[in-house]
């Protein structure tokens, strides 16, 4: 049998009677009829991902202002014009692949999945090439405070991206969860290149790039949960009028 | 059936609150998506209760079409979630629960404009889930290659390896049964 033979049978299946029994549609056209208002479309996919991206940077350099930017100062300036740039990057590429995991059917570069492990890799090839320090003093104790910094400082960049982006989720919070903490993580990134004067190679390979899986990770585990409770606690029926869920 | 471009309008005059333009959307993108539903080898009572759902869905987040794209990506995407949705809710379906469903389903008198959708239901029932998905929209529906890649998430090469393996399958499923039973009427 040839392909064009199953298209064929597949085009006459498809060509059959396009129609639905009024009783299926009737309750819904009433029911969106009820609560039918203009709603504004969101802005831009530009627009947004300059807004995440900003979000990001606010966040980074008010974490090292107050903490210092003993960081950015004991750097050379070859190391300032990468790393900085390199971050960047990568916090417009979140940006953009979280910004497209909230529209429906948007065309997206890279899968969350993909979006982390892209990160991952870019940072710990940038920073195993720029430093060379391979001393490991106090790597846990040390470690572990730039980790829980990065990650402190991931969270309100995560919550201002969730603020700027919330009329979106339409589809997959799981999947827009993981870009939404890849996106803060790299803000958590930013901070500790700034602030942080450990320039061991080992610790900032391992607690610094750390920052950005643990933050997906919990974007995705944050946004499994509001999945969960929302299909728990709101199961539609026929009888749920789409105005009361209609906040927009 | 509206021309692709119509849809993209009547979505714009829906987010503008047309009653009409929402009610014409309805007629016409429904009997897809219900199609769309059963060819997923789910029930006719299921796939009722799915459309619903996706209106529910649809409406509440109209605000994230954007004027302009593509209108009918934008629906099999919110379609698409909540078949899956539906699925992971039915994997975690007790037994019982499984039973009671069966039995709702065998008393759910079948539409008599079922015929088309039984016939692509049974064509494609050898088909994984993801293969039965993107073969729908794509030989049924007529949506373009970039127009399935961006309603299921996935890249154009990932379709076209879905649709390369579909077919294989199914060559193999219609040689053994005979494709002269199909063109000749389908099952009935």
């Amino acid at each position: 049998m040839r392909d064009n033979e199953i298209d064929d049978v597949l085009k006459k299946a498809a060509r059959a009677s396009l129609s639905l029994d009024r009783r299926i549609l009737d309750p819904i056209v009433t029911s969106i009829k009820s609560s039918l208002r203009p709603v504004r479309p969101l802005p831009a996919p530009w627009i947004m991902t300059t807004g995440l991206v900003a979000v990001c940077a606010v966040v980074s350099l008010a974490g090292a202002m107050r903490a210092g930017f003993f960081g950015f100062e004991k750097m050379d300036l070859l190391e300032r014009f990468v790393v900085f740039p390199v971050i960047a990057v990568l916090v417009g590429l979140s940006a953009n692949t979280f910004v497209h995991e909230m529209i429906p059917a948007s065309r997206r570069l890279f899968s969350p999945t993909a979006l982390i492990a892209i990160a991952v890799f870019a940072l710990v090839g940038v920073f195993a090439v720029l430093f060379r320090d391979h001393r490991i003093d106090h790597f846990f104790s040390v470690g572990v405070v730039c980790l829980i910094t990065g990650i402190l400082h991931a969270v309100p960049a995560g919550l201002m991206s969730w603020l700027l982006l919330r009329r979106g989720f339409a589809v997959s919070p799981v999947a827009a969860g993981w870009a939404a903490g890849t996106l803060a993580g790299l803000a958590g990134v930013g901070m500790l290149e700034l602030h942080c004067p450990n320039f061991e190679a080992a610790h900032i390979l391992v607690w610094h790039t750390a920052v950005v899986p643990v933050s997906g990770a919990l974007g995705g585990l944050t946004g499994w949960s509001a999945r969960h409770l929302t299909h728990s606690g709101n199961r539609p029926s026929s009888a749920t009028s789409p105005g009361r869920q209609d906040s927009r | 059936m509206l021309p692709a471009e119509n849809l993209e309008m009547l979505m714009a005059r829906y987010q503008q609150g047309d009653s009409g333009a929402a009610s014409t959307l309805i007629e016409c993108v429904s009997p897809r998506l219900h199609r769309f539903f059963v060819a997923q080898s789910l029930s006719r009572a299921d796939a009722d209760d799915l459309l619903q759902e996706t209106w529910l869905r649809i409406h509440r987040v109209r605000h994230t079409y954007r004027p302009g794209e593509p209108a009918l990506p934008w629906f099999y995407a919110i379609a698409r979630h909540i078949r899956v949705d539906h699925y992971r809710k039915s994997v975690r379906t007790t037994a019982g629960e499984r039973e009671l469903d069966a039995m709702a389903r065998n008393s759910h008198p079948v539409s008599p404009d079922a015929g088309g959708d039984a016939e692509i239901e049974a064509l494609l029932a050898p088909l994984s889930d993801s293969q039965r998905e993107v073969l729908t929209m794509l030989k049924v529906e007529g949506m373009s290659l970039e127009e399935v890649a961006r309603a299921t998430s996935s890249s154009v090469g990932s379709v076209k390896q879905k649709v390369h393996r579909a077919y294989k399958k199914l060559r193999e499923a219609l040689s053994a049964t005979g494709v002269a039973r199909w063109q000749s009427g389908g099952l009935s």
